[in-house]
């Protein structure tokens, strides 16, 4: 089990390093000065000192062997977009995505887990067949299409604030804060959270299909137990496997930002924050959204592994090897 | 003044902003966050009002002039504290100055005359004596270019050197006190700023009620101008910090009518898109197409071939005007309405081309010169710019029917900006705004040696003769008292640039503004932000 973390530890910093270094190289290669982000009627000395501030004037291996040797030692330097260091951006933005992605993994496993362990079990009520009909429809819809619409309702209606974390005139207490947020973010979260919702409905839904089919709940229903309990304590603690494998990917998506949701609700995250730093050749923030990015995808391969190796032993001696 | 209802005091402006500040200090950074937490918090000597454009006493109630004309004694107003309580001086002033002058900031070279500093000596607690290097038309006014900050908490940052980083937005927003109407507050990267009322404002209505009407402001970061509409329209906020879209106006007009909205026509924008060739002499030198393609026959075929009725309703949708040089009728007191006019006229722009040596030589769609060149540019524009991009569609398909081919390419904002001053560029298409409407205030554009010369700007001597010859008008109109004369004088320099045309003008916008329906008073001005730019006199209900 040792090996097996340092095993995962060593390719999360490996994937962290390949990842930003390959967004730093990217953008700093790419034909652009970031200081033309200010404007035309801008001074040339302004600008001679804001290329000199970030390092423009100097070669670009001088300037890569300096960030990396920051970067190592987590400092992602200064962003130019907003004047800040990106160690404070990625930090104030990952909370604030991290808020959201929690919502939506928590709204997404309270949804499609019990519906996929539903529609798996009894797959030819009418009830499952509508319920999988719903599933692919909102399978279907990708998440800027989702926001978009509960936008359009928000406008229209004024059922939750249109965009944004929190009220632009903010509160001064901890439940203010909770309450003004509690109404800000279905809007960000059920686009994210439907669509992942659907899809662990279906795999819950083949996984536990295929558990049932086990002799091991045949043998179990034989002995008498009832086809419910047969399900939630036999099969479903088997099926599991394949779903916590998704929870991988969809830990990584969901902590890295998801760029279109959070540009389209103003939702302060770190999409939003890769979005502001690509539109403004922000090298050095584009590499630390990456970063973190790379980051995130790894802990949640990391977590998923873990899980799978907890539930299934086989898992767990395979890692070992 | 727009006043739907007498203003009343008290309540919470919502508003929406794109982008968020890199600097709170406007002496050092020019972007438009950084403006409106100037113009929220800060003062200036004198203001230029952007509804009417005139010159108005603010933190200096009244000047003198010497009789030479190079000496301004300004008195500023007795009693104005910052929002810490600490006195306004004239050591502020002169602290603001001497600052704004430090290598690398964004104010400095707006308040040279003559590329010469002005310098500023306090006379007393409340007097303050200006001397310009030599004579300047416009006089105080260029003092509208210099904010006021204060000394006592930005002196040593200027002792160090370290000026220009002064008040970043990590600086704890207690840190920064005004002379403005409102203190900030709050500042929560990515999602808001708060502005509170500032107790100790110096301001009051006519009828004696202090200002500003407003307890609070709020402006909610938001990632772009659709989410900004929708919120608005929605009520969610109460205004944008900009004008409407083109596109969008229809639809506010319907929301007008359902009393969601208020719409308002603040008139023509003072500046249309600018359309200029690189003009520099050795960007040509060894191009093929040298031999025409810098030369003013080939602009001002260009010019007689776009229809300019057509193009305002195909870029504008019908909400703009058409225009012929860079002064529009937004600019009421430098507009020139008898400036040469290019008529559209595919015949004569045919005629011109012809005149240079191009023609249709093999019977394709294109002219080409007599070595087989064909007439053929690259317009590189702003990407994600639906007016900018509009306009190069339009320009396409107008010069091509002439035997023009027009290659577009759209390049981020900061790409094309890039290129124009590094001089890396055929023709493009901008969009920027001047700080003011008085041409001597810009003589950046209009001087050979300026910066924003951009057809071929910093000339060490002017490159053509009729460079020269606007670089002598604009300098007798910068030192010329007689308001007649200075427009004389600037009619002579707009009818040499209107023939040689190395920037080319088609259309200019008209401005709209949509407010919700609980703005009851506010004072709208035609530049950005066109509200928040008098946010003392909004009222809400």
């Amino acid at each position: 089990m040792t090996a097996f973390l340092l095993r995962r530890a060593l390719f999360a910093l490996l994937l962290v390093l390949v990842v930003s270094s390959g967004a730093f190289v990217l953008t700093r290669l790419a034909p652009i000065d970031p200081s033309g982000n200010m404007g035309v009627n801008v001074p040339e000395e302004v600008r001679e000192r804001i290329r000199r501030e970030l390092g423009l004037d100097r070669p670009f291996l001088n300037q890569y062997a300096e960030w990396l040797s920051r970067a190592v030692r987590l400092d992602f330097g200064h962003s130019i977009v907003f004047s800040r260091p990106v160690n404070e951006l990625l930090g104030e933005r990952a909370i604030n995505t991290a808020v959201l992605a929690v919502t939506a993994l928590v709204v997404a496993t309270l949804v499609g887990l019990p519906l996929g362990v539903f529609t798996g079990s009894y797959p030819h009520g009418a009830a499952a067949k509508v319920l999988r009909a719903v599933s692919l429809v909102v399978l279907s819809i990708p998440p800027l299409v989702g926001s978009l619409m509960l936008v359009l309702i928000a406008a229209r209606t004024g059922w939750f604030p249109i965009g944004g974390m929190t009220s632009s005139v903010g509160t001064t207490t901890w439940a203010g804060w909770l309450a003004d947020l509690a109404r800000h973010i279905p809007l960000p979260a059920i686009p994210l959270a439907l669509p992942l919702a659907a899809t662990l409905e279906r795999l819950q839904s083949q996984s536990i299909a295929d558990a049932g089919r086990q002799s091991f709940v045949h043998a179990a229903l034989a002995r008498g137990i009832t086809k419910d309990e047969a399900v939630w304590k036999h099969a479903w603690p088997v099926s599991l496997g394949p779903v916590l494998g998704l929870y991988g990917v969809a830990i990584g998506s969901l902590f890295s930002g998801s760029f279109v949701v959070e540009v389209v609700t103003s939702w302060p995250g770190l999409g939003r924050l890769m979005y502001d730093a690509l539109r403004g050749r922000d090298i050095y923030l584009v590499a630390g959204c990456a970063a973190i990015g790379a980051l995130f995808l790894a802990l949640g391969t990391f977590v998923s592994d873990v899980l799978q190796a907890a539930i299934d032993p086989r898992r767990r001696e395979g890692a070992g090897e | 003044m727009v006043r739907i209802a007498p203003p009343a005091r008290g309540g919470t402006l919502m508003a929406s902003a794109r982008s968020e500040p890199q600097s709170f200090n406007r002496i050092a950074a020019n972007l438009l966050p950084t403006e409106i937490f100037m113009l929220l918090t800060q003062g200036r000597l004198v203001r230029i009002n952007r509804a009417n454009w005139q010159v108005e006493p603010w933190l200096a109630e009244r000047w003198t002039t010497s009789p030479d004309k190079l000496t301004y004694t300004l008195t500023l107003r007795e009693g104005v504290t910052w929002s810490d309580g600490v006195p306004f001086t004239a050591d502020d002033v002169v602290f603001s100055l001497t600052a704004a002058y430090t290598p690398g900031t964004a104010v400095g070279s707006s308040l040279l005359v003559g590329d010469k500093q002005l310098k500023a000596v306090a006379t007393g607690p409340r007097t303050v004596v200006f001397t310009y290097p030599s004579l300047f038309a416009p006089g105080v006014r260029l003092l509208d270019n210099l904010p006021i900050y204060p000394k006592h908490k930005l002196e040593s940052a200027l002792k160090a050197g370290e000026f220009v980083k002064a008040w970043s937005p990590k600086t704890p927003p207690g840190e920064m006190p005004g002379v403005g109407p409102f203190v900030l507050s709050e500042y929560v990267p990515g999602q808001r700023l708060v502005y509170d009322r500032n107790p100790r404002y110096w301001r009051k209505d006519d009828k004696g009620v202090q200002l500003p009407y407003l307890d609070r402001i709020g402006i909610q970061i938001t990632p772009g101008q659709d989410a900004e509409l929708v919120m608005l329209q929605s009520g969610q906020t109460d205004l944008i910090q900009q004008q409407l879209r083109a596109e969008d106006i229809a639809n506010f007009r319907r929301l007008e009518e359902g009393g969601k909205t208020r719409l308002f026509d603040l008139g023509i924008a003072t500046e249309g898109d600018h359309f200029v060739f690189n003009l520099r002499p050795e960007k040509w030198a060894k191009d093929p197409r040298g031999a025409w393609l810098p030369r003013k026959e080939f602009r001002q075929a260009i010019s007689h071939a776009v229809d300019r009725e057509e193009f305002v309703n195909t870029v504008y949708l019908g909400e703009g005007v058409p225009i012929h040089g860079p002064i529009t009728p937004g600019n009421p007191d430098w507009f020139w309405p008898d400036i040469p006019r290019y008529q559209f006229s595919l015949d004569k722009a045919r005629e011109l081309l012809a005149g240079i040596g191009l023609t249709n030589r093999d019977q394709d769609e294109w002219l080409e010169d007599e070595k087989g060149n064909e007439a053929r540019f690259t317009l590189e524009i702003f990407g994600l710019n639906l007016v900018i991009e509009r306009t190069a569609q339009v320009l396409r398909d107008d010069l091509r029917r002439v035997g023009i081919a027009v290659d577009v390419v759209a390049l981020a904002p900061n790409q094309v900006i890039q290129k124009v001053y590094a001089g890396d560029f055929e023709a493009v298409l901008l969009a920027f705004q001047f700080t003011d409407i008085d041409p001597a205030t810009t003589l950046d554009y209009w001087l050979s040696s300026g910066s924003n010369h951009l057809w071929n700007p910093r000339q060490k001597l002017p490159a053509t003769e009729w460079e020269r010859q606007i670089d002598a008008i604009m300098h007798k109109q910068v030192v010329t008292e007689d308001m007649q004369e200075r427009r004389k004088l600037f009619i002579e320099a707009q009818r040499i640039f209107s023939e040689n045309l190395p920037m080319l003008y088609f259309a200019a916008p008209r401005i709209w503004v949509a407010v919700s329906p609980r703005v009851t008073t506010m004072m709208p001005g035609i530049t950005r932000p066109q509200v928040l730019w008098n946010p003392e006199v909004i009222s809400i209900k």
